[in-house]
C-alpha cells in the first residue's frame, strides 16, 4: 500500500520545490512527506552510521507517555460532572463508566483540535518563512496545553493562549530548541494572568453540560487545604482518590497513577531526564518535611506524600520540568534546577497566600534561572581546568 | 604495575562482520595513493609530475610551511595522476606500482644517530608525519618537545581491528618502534591496554608506562586515555601514534629500508568473509572489493571505523593511520512511517525502539540489528544534551561546548576544553544525536579556527 503513495509523492514533489507552483507550501509538503516516509538522506562524513532515533521518534514517545493521563483525564472530567450535577447516580456500572468517558472525550477533543490547529498553523507559517523544516516539538506542546487547562476554559481563550505561547514563547527566539520557557506552561500562565476568573477559584474545575456555564462549586483539594478549611483527615478525598486522581482539577493532571505510567515509559526509553524527575520529587519532599517540622498551621502539617498527589506537582515533575530545552544543559545543573523547582513549588503552595498551586510558576521561574545555573556549573568547570593548567607549571 | 581505569560513559556498537583472525596475502594491488588531507595542517606543494618514475621513499609532496616535512611514495612505480578537487586542491597523488617491485634502497644505519639526524631522516623518508600532535591533531612539530607520548594499543570502535592479533604478529617491529620513539623525545611514553591483552605482558622499554582501561567505546580512543592519564592543558603538547604505525617505524629501523606495510582488517556486514590483509600503506582497495563484495554498487566504503573514518570509493585508497576498511550498505531508501515502527532491527543508544530490549550481542555472522548509512531523520536544533553526557567520558560539558562552537566563540571553547578533543572523541555524540548535526565537522572547523587564530 505504500508503493503507490511513494509514487504519488515523487510525482507531485517538483511542484513544491523552489520555483514550483506551490513553492510557498514547501515546508508543509516536506512535513507531510517526512511524516509518511523517513527520508532517504544518507550521511556524508563523520559518523557514517546514525542512531535510529530522530526528533519525530523522541516526540512520539512523549505523546505516548501522555496517553494514560489523557484517557484518565477524559473519564475524570465526566465523572466530576455527573457526580456534581446529576446526583445521585449509580457510579458502579460499566454504562456509567462509558458515559463519563464520553462526556470527557467530547470536552477534550475540541480543546485538542483547537490547540493543534492554531499552534500548527503558526508553526508551519514560521517554518515556511524561515525555509526550515517543520519541527516536531509542537506535537507534544499541542497536547500538553489542553491537558493542563481547567475543563471549563473557553475555546477562544485556549486559542489565544496557544498563539501567545507559540509566537512569544517559542518562535520569536527561533523555534523549538531556542526557547527558554516551557511553551505549554506559558500558555497556562498567560490565561492565569489575563483571565484569572476563568483559570482559578472554585468554579472552573467541574465541567457543566454547556461550555462556558460554570455554576457548580467544586473546590480542588488544594484550594480546600489552602483555605485551612479542612485538615487532611477530614478532607472528602481519601489518599486513594488522590492517587488515582478522582478529584476536580485541571483536565488531565489529577491522576498520579496515570502520570507514573507515563513516567516509567519516559525513564525506560531514556527520553526524559531521571535526574530532573528525581530532583523535583526530592526537593518538594524535603521542603514539605521541613514544613511538617515547623507545623504552624494545618496546611503545614500535611504529610509530604500528599503534596505529590495534589495539584499539578507530578504532572509538572514528569512532563514539564523535564523539557530538555528549557531545563539546564549540564547534569549538575539539572540536579540543582530540579531540587529548587520541587522546593519552590511546595513553598509557593504552603506559604504564598494568593495562589493555591505553585508548580506552574516555580517551573517557569526556574526555566528563567536555568541559564544562570548552567553558567555557574560551567564556571566551576572552567575554573577547574584553568587551575589544572596553572598547577602544572 | 598499573591499576585498571574503568570508563563508565560510552556505548559499544556491535555490528555484524568483524574480521576473522586470518591474514590473506598476495593481493595484486596496482595503485597506491598519498592523500595530503589525511594530515591536518599540511599544505601540499607538488614535487613530482605525472609520469615521473618514483622509488619507495621518493618525496611526492612537501609542506609549504616547512619544506622538510614530506610525504613520500610507499612503493616504486610511476606517478599515475595528481587528483585535484575544488580550487585545484590536491586530493591525492596516485602511483602505479612497478612490477615486480625493485629491492628498496638501504638507508644508512641509524643505530647510533643523534636525535637530530634521526628526526631529519624520518622527515625525509615520510615517516615522521605518523606522529600526531594534540591539540589540533596536526603532524607533530619536530622543534617542540611534547610533555608526553600516548599510544592506545586497543580499539573499541565498531568493527575495530584486534590490535592484540596485529601486534602479536609484529612484536619485534613494535618494540623496535617504541625504542625509536624514545630516542625522539625524553617525555614519558604511555601505553594503554585493555584487560587480558596478551601484548601487555611483553617486556617494554624502561620509560614506557603501562595503563589498563576497561569499559565501553570510547575507552580505546587515545583522547579518552589522555584525559584520564594526563589531560592536555592550554599550552601543552602531547604526541599520539597509532600502534601499527609504531610497527611501520620499527620495521624501517630493523630492516633499514622503507617498505611500509600494515595488517588491515576488512570488515562490515557487506563483506563476504571479513579478514585481515597485508597491505602496503596507501593501497587501493579495488582488488579486495572485487573479492569481497560481488555487488559494490550501493555500498559505503570507509577507511577507518564507521564512526569517524573517511569515506572512500570502491576503488579508493587506505588512509594514513588506518588499519581498517569498513563496508556497509548505503541507506538511500525511504521507509514508510519509519518514526512509528516498533524497530526490532534498529539500533539506538536510547530504548525508544523494541531492539533496545533485546540482547545487544552480535555474532560474527548473524545479528538482528541492521546498520546502514541512512541519517534516520531530518536536521533539527540541538535538544537532547543529556544523552551526549552519557557518551562522553571527559570532564567536559558537550552541549555548552558545541553551542560555543556553533557561534565560533574561541575563548569560551578553549575554556570549555575543546583543546582536549579531536573529532573522533565526539563521534558517539554525533552518532546518537537526534538533531542529526555533523558534530565532528563542527569540531574540526572550530579547532582549525582556533589554530588559525594562534598562528
Amino acid at each position: 500500500m505504500s508503493k503507490p503513495l511513494r509514487h504519488f509523492i515523487d510525482k507531485i514533489k517538483p511542484a513544491f520545490d523552489e520555483g514550483g507552483r506551490f513553492a510557498a507550501l514547501q515546508s508543509t509538503f516536506e512535513a507531510f512527506e517526512t511524516f509518511a516516509y523517513t527520508p532517504n538522506t544518507v550521511t556524508k562524513h563523520g559518523s557514517h552510521i546514525r542512531d535510529a532515533i530522530d526528533m519525530k521518534r523522541a516526540m512520539i514517545i512523549v505523546v505516548i507517555a501522555l496517553i494514560p493521563a489523557l484517557l484518565f483525564g477524559m473519564w475524570n472530567i465526566g465523572y466530576q460532572h455527573y457526580t456534581a450535577y446529576v446526583l445521585p447516580v449509580d457510579t458502579g456500572t460499566t454504562d456509567f463508566f462509558w458515559q463519563c468517558f464520553g462526556f470527557g472525550l467530547l470536552r477534550m477533543l475540541p480543546m485538542i483540535a483547537v490547540s493543534y490547529i492554531v499552534g500548527l498553523t503558526i508553526e508551519f507559517a514560521f517554518a515556511q518563512i524561515r525555509h526550515h523544516e517543520v519541527n516536531e516539538g509542537y506535537l507534544v506542546t499541542g497536547l500538553l496545553i489542553p491537558m493542563i487547562m481547567p475543563p471549563t476554559v473557553p475555546l477562544w481563550q485556549l486559542a489565544l493562549a496557544v498563539a501567545f505561547a507559540v509566537v512569544v514563547g517559542k518562535e520569536v527566539f527561533g523555534g523549538t530548541g531556542m526557547n527558554f520557557m516551557n511553551p505549554a506552561l506559558l500558555a497556562r500562565a498567560f490565561l492565569f494572568f489575563a483571565y484569572p476568573s476563568h483559570m482559578s477559584g472554585d468554579k472552573v474545575w467541574t465541567a457543566a453540560k454547556a461550555w462556558g456555564t460554570d455554576a457548580v462549586t467544586g473546590a480542588t483539594p488544594l484550594a480546600e487545604l489552602k483555605a485551612n478549611a479542612v485538615n487532611i483527615q477530614s478532607m472528602q478525598y481519601s489518599l486513594g482518590d488522590l492517587f488515582w486522581g478522582i478529584m476536580p482539577g485541571s483536565c488531565c493532571e489529577t491522576s498520579t497513577a496515570a502520570i507514573l505510567v507515563g513516567a516509567i515509559l519516559l525513564l525506560v526509553t531514556g527520553i526524559a531526564s531521571w535526574r530532573i524527575m528525581a530532583g523535583v520529587v526530592l526537593g518538594g519532599g524535603a521542603i514539605a518535611l521541613l514544613f511538617n517540622l515547623i507545623g504552624l498551621n494545618s496546611y503545614m502539617q500535611v504529610p509530604f506524600y500528599y503534596h505529590y498527589l495534589l495539584g499539578g506537582f507530578m504532572f509538572g515533575a514528569v512532563f514539564m520540568a523535564t523539557d530538555p530545552v528549557t531545563a539546564p544543559q549540564t547534569n549538575p545543573g539539572r540536579w540543582i534546577y530540579a531540587l529548587l523547582t520541587g522546593a519552590l513549588a511546595i513553598l509557593l503552595r504552603v506559604v504564598n497566600p494568593a495562589y493555591p498551586e505553585g508548580m506552574m510558576l516555580s517551573i517557569l521561574l526556574m526555566n528563567c534561572f536555568a541559564p544562570l545555573i548552567d553558567h555557574c556549573v560551567i564556571a566551576v568547570n572552567i575554573k577547574k581546568r584553568s587551575r589544572r593548567a596553572t598547577n602544572k607549571q | 604495575m598499573d591499576s585498571v581505569t574503568k570508563i563508565r560513559k560510552g556505548l559499544n556498537i556491535s555490528i555484524q562482520g568483524s574480521s576473522a583472525q586470518t591474514i590473506e596475502e598476495a593481493l595484486d594491488v596496482a595503485f597506491y595513493a598519498v592523500k595530503p588531507d589525511d594530515y591536518v595542517g599540511f599544505t601540499p606543494r607538488l614535487l613530482v609530475g605525472e609520469g615521473n618514475t618514483v622509488a619507495a621513499g621518493t618525496p611526492l609532496l612537501a609542506d609549504k610551511k616547512d619544506p622538510r616535512m614530506q610525504l613520500c611514495s610507499p612503493v616504486a612505480g610511476t606517478v599515475e595522476a595528481v587528483v585535484r578537487g575544488e580550487k585545484r586542491h590536491i586530493e591525492a597523488v596516485t602511483i602505479r606500482s612497478a612490477k615486480p617491485q625493485p629491492t628498496p634502497t638501504q638507508y644508512p644505519d641509524l643505530g647510533s644517530a643523534s636525535r637530530e639526524e634521526l628526526t631529519a631522516t624520518l622527515m625525509a623518508c615520510g615517516l615522521w608525519p605518523m606522529l600526531r600532535q594534540r591539540p589540533f591533531g596536526t603532524i607533530a612539530n619536530p622543534h617542540k618537545q611534547p610533555k608526553a607520548l600516548f599510544i592506545s594499543c586497543f580499539d573499541t570502535a565498531p568493527l575495530a581491528p584486534d590490535y592484540d592479533f596485529i601486534l602479536q604478529n609484529r612484536q619485534e617491529d613494535f618494540l623496535k618502534g617504541l625504542h625509536t620513539l624514545q630516542r625522539l623525545t625524553d617525555a614519558p611514553l604511555h601505553l594503554s591496554f585493555s584487560p587480558q591483552q596478551h601484548i601487555a605482558t611483553l617486556s617494554y622499554p624502561d620509560r614506557c608506562i603501562k595503563h589498563t582501561f576497561c569499559g565501553p567505546h570510547p575507552a580505546g580512543n587515545v583522547g579518552t586515555q589522555i584525559a584520564h592519564i594526563d589531560p592536555i592543558n592550554k599550552g601543552d603538547i602531547v604526541w599520539t601514534v597509532n600502534p601499527q604505525d609504531v610497527c611501520v617505524l620499527g620495521n624501517f629501523m630493523l630492516t633499514g629500508a622503507l617498505a611500509p606495510w600494515k595488517l588491515v582488517a576488512f570488515a562490515g556486514p557487506s563483506a563476504a568473509h571479513p579478514c585481515y590483509y597485508r597491505l602496503t600503506c596507501g593501497a587501493s582497495i579495488e582488488s579486495i572489493v572485487a573479492r569481497q563484495c560481488p555487488d559494490p554498487g550501493n555500498l559505503r566504503f570507509v577507511s577507518g571505523n564507521v564512526l569517524s573514518g573517511t569515506r572512500i570509493q570502491s576503488n579508493g585508497f587506505l588512509s594514513a593511520a588506518d588499519s581498517l576498511i569498513s563496508v556497509l550498505p548505503e541507506g538511500n531508501d525511504y521507509e514508510f512511517m519509519g518514526w512509528l515502527r516498533p524497530g526490532l532491527h534498529k539500533f539506538s543508544a536510547t530504548r525508544t525502539f523494541l531492539s533496545g530490549f533485546r540482547s545487544k550481542e552480535t555474532t560474527n555472522t548473524t545479528s538482528h540489528l541492521h546498520f546502514d548509512t541512512n541519517l534516520h531523520g531530518g536536521v533539527r536544533p540541538m535538544v537532547f544534551g543529556e544523552l551526549w553526557e552519557r557518551l562522553m567520558p571527559f570532564d567536559i560539558y558537550p552541549m555548552p561546548l558545541l553551542k560555543a562552537a556553533t557561534v565560533g566563540d574561541i575563548d569560551l571553547m578553549e575554556q570549555l576544553g575543546i583543546l582536549e578533543l579531536e573529532p573522533e572523541d565526539i563521534a558517539l555524540c554525533e552518532f546518537a544525536d537526534t538533531s542529526k548535526t555533523e558534530l565532528q565537522v563542527l569540531l574540526r572547523q572550530s579547532l582549525e579556527l582556533i589554530r588559525a587564530s594562534q598562528s
